[in-house]
């Protein structure tokens, strides 16, 4: 990682076809994460649990989002296509997106019945931080430099909407029993797909040869540290190692609720992705 | 107070715009205690200006001057050797002593 | 000291209103804690609640455009811009609320009112959104009148109120901005995007008439009198009405768009726009919940809050968890 060739620019990268493969796995990877959970915290907007924190909630979405785009234009620098496009046009199985990211705020849709959990609201957004946290520390040191520059910038960012969660996650996991027990579901359901955050995928030997980022088991090290720390904040027990899971969303397997999805973020582009809108 | 009637409380929130700037009433919110109002304070009133650093108070704990003071906070008008208006006829004294101390000179 | 000396005097209450609509008339302004007349406060608190609960009720129909908004600063801008509709519901919440103090009520006293259909919100936000361009002309047209009776009320006599509004108009210049960004840009786009705009427009049209409550024709209600009397508002529903033709119409006639009305037209020697009157025997079914959305609406509203009540409880420590 550390005597790596350092990368300047999109051009510079576009001269190192196996660079710029494991370049722009990385790079969906993280976009597709990003995007599909702010995609997932948008839909609670005006149905949170307290109108003070739905505001302040959409905040974390929308700087989730915002992170995607940044990554999303990396990759239209990198000749990729249209930031747009690579968001609302590609087809599920192009996704790179962690499993964890697409699941379901409960069972309903957003505009009828929506039975959403704030207990798997809270404990997925604090563990997919804690995550993220860890992979931007990595990219701190990447060996492509808008990149890290990008990271540097998104660190104090998502440092905010982790103090936000922590503080939400241990007022519910200790006012009471029953925000106890939905703490505890949150955190078993997040543990069933945690295996897969750190999968990089087919590019992962490379991405680490190229000094790109450190490798999906470095990181899960790191998290699960900084998991158990927050677990332990809450007197919440450790659920243990999380386990391989049966989709690999690196791989682009996903659940069929991540094509609902993609169809209603894109129901309106696709109407004519070459007007204006 | 019955126990199914508690609710959250009002919390008001201040905020500081730059180092060396002043804290600013902002608005009031309403949270169970002061660390959950403190994760909605900013999101809620400085969306579009920057916080270099926030108070959250309980509004129980803010002793306020009762309405019927108030009025006794006017003073009369009667205050200008507290101010720079007060002391306007400085300038033309210094131009006075600066003119007559040129015209010495040029006498010479 | 000074309060004994009150307490022994004992103002009489019309000597208090007397003192009362003095300070009105010298144009001063009245806060939560100074003492009022019980009707100045009736009618802030009925008011201010309706205007809080068609804010947070107004997330909804723009809300739903939310994921579907078609470019990722679309996207970006649209959820703002319903975290502000919500941010001014909070606002005008705890304005409300803090009237409610001395009749024993809270948010979920407000709340539980909207439920049950006491609390009646804006009739604009009982309407279908079936496109995106609604979610444009929403933005543009809804919000462009909310701003001018906002506006208007900037200078109401009850300060915590007037403090609300000047953050709310400020946000309010950027949704008017969002809105007529959507728009212009289906104005300029395709055939099918101008259709889009222009059923949008058309199906709003009545709604939009609608928003600032039904003519005085002579003689305005007791319900407005008092308000101006008070110095809560300054301008009657037509005046506001009238000032959003003036503003709007030639705008959407620019875009060459039409209205479903082919009789408003300016006359110039009278000062006022003539138009085709509204139903407003349906403006009274919608606001009294027969709107085309009224009922999914308060339902999905009501559900979200009941659904969460254990994140209410468990933040107050009700059933404590043994550690």
């Amino acid at each position: 990682m550390a005597n790596q060739h350092s990368i300047t620019s999109a051009d510079e990268a576009k001269q190192h076809p196996e660079y710029l493969a494991a370049l722009k796995e990385l790079l969906y990877q993280m976009a597709d994460d990003d995007f599909i959970l702010a995609y997932r915290g948008s839909e609670w907007l005006g149905l949170g649990p307290h109108i003070e924190e739905d505001v302040a909630f959409s905040s974390i979405s929308q700087d989730t989002m915002g992170h995607a785009v940044m990554f999303y234009e990396m990759l239209e620098e990198l000749g990729e296509g249209k930031a747009d496009d690579l968001a609302q046009l590609r087809e599920a199985s192009a996704f790179r997106n962690a499993i964890l990211v697409e699941r379901p705020n409960g069972t309903g849709h957003y505009k009828e019945n929506p039975h959403f959990d704030w207990g798997y609201a809270v404990t997925r957004f604090y563990l997919y931080g804690l995550f993220k946290q860890t992979r931007l520390e990595s990219l701190v040191h990447s060996s492509y430099q808008p990149l890290t520059l990008a990271a540097r910038k998104m660190l104090p960012e998502l440092g905010y909407h982790l103090y936000h969660w922590q503080v939400w996650m241990n007022q519910l996991a200790v006012g009471s029993q029953e925000g106890y027990d939905r703490i505890m579901q949150g955190v078993e359901k997040v543990w069933q797909d945690a295996g897969d955050l750190f999968v990089f995928g087919s590019k992962e030997v490379d991405m680490v040869k190229f000094g790109l980022i450190e490798s999906g088991q470095t990181l899960a090290q790191r998290w699960l540290e900084k998991a158990k720390q927050a677990l332990d904040a809450c007197v919440l027990p450790w659920p243990g190692m999380p386990q391989t899971t049966e989709l690999s969303g690196r791989a682009g397997q996903h659940t069929p609720d991540l094509t609902e999805v993609l169809n209603t973020l894109s129901e309106v582009y696709r109407i004519d992705p070459a007007a204006n809108w | 107070m019955s126990e199914n009637k508690q609710t959250f409380s009002v919390y008001e929130v201040f905020s500081q715009k730059s180092p060396t700037a002043s804290f600013t009433h902002q608005f009031s919110l309403l949270a169970p205690n002061h660390e959950v109002a403190m994760t909605m304070a900013r999101e809620n009133f400085m969306r579009r200006e920057p916080a270099v650093n926030i108070w959250v108070v309980k509004r129980d704990d803010i002793y306020v001057l009762p309405p019927e003071e108030r009025p006794h906070l006017e003073r009369m008008d009667n205050k200008a050797y507290r101010e720079t208006k007060g002391y306007g006829d400085l300038q033309a004294k210094w131009r006075y002593h600066k003119e007559q101390y040129e015209r010495k000179n040029a006498a010479k | 000291m000074a309060q004994q000396l009150h307490a022994v005097t004992g103002t009489a209450y019309e000597e208090k209103v007397a003192q009362f609509m003095a300070r009105i008339e010298r144009g001063e302004k009245i806060e939560a804690d100074d003492w009022m007349p019980d009707d100045y406060r009736q009618q802030l608190i009925k008011l201010i609640s309706m205007h809080a609960v068609s804010e947070i009720m107004g997330a909804l129909p723009e809300k739903e455009w939310v994921p579907k908004a078609p470019s990722l600063r679309r996207k970006l801008a649209i959820m703002a811009k319903v975290q502000d509709e919500m941010g001014h519901g909070q606002l005008l919440m705890r304005v409300a609320e803090d009237l409610l103090v001395p009749l024993g009520k809270t948010r979920e006293d407000l709340l539980d009112d909207l439920f049950t259909g006491r609390l009646k919100f804006h009739n604009v936000f009982h309407m279908e959104a079936p496109t995106w361009a609604d979610a444009g002309v929403i933005g543009w047209l809804v919000d462009g009148a909310a701003i001018i009776t906002q506006t208007m009320s900037l200078d109401t006599s009850y300060a915590p109120y007037a403090r609300a509004l000047h953050r709310i108009c400020a946000e309010e210049k950027f949704h008017a901005q969002h809105g007529e960004s959507i728009v212009l840009a289906l104005a300029e786009g395709t055939k099918e995007q101008r259709q889009m705009l222009q059923d949008a427009v058309s199906r709003w049209w009545p709604a939009l008439l609608m928003f600032f409550g039904p003519p005085e024709d002579g003689g305005i209600t007791s319900n407005q009198q008092l308000n101006m009397r008070y110095k809560i508002r300054s301008q009657t529903n037509e005046e506001l009405r009238q000032a959003f033709f003036s503003k709007y119409v030639p705008r959407i006639f620019h875009l060459g768009l039409t209205l479903p009305d082919e009789t408003i037209h300016y006359d110039e020697r009278e000062g006022k726009w003539h138009y085709k009157q509204p139903d407003w025997e349906e403006f009274k079914r919608i606001i009294k919940g027969g709107g085309p959305c009224s009922k999914e609406r308060l339902q999905l509203r009501r559900m979200s809050y009941e659904e969460t009540q254990w994140v209410r409880d468990a933040l107050l420590g009700k059933g404590r968890r043994a550690v």
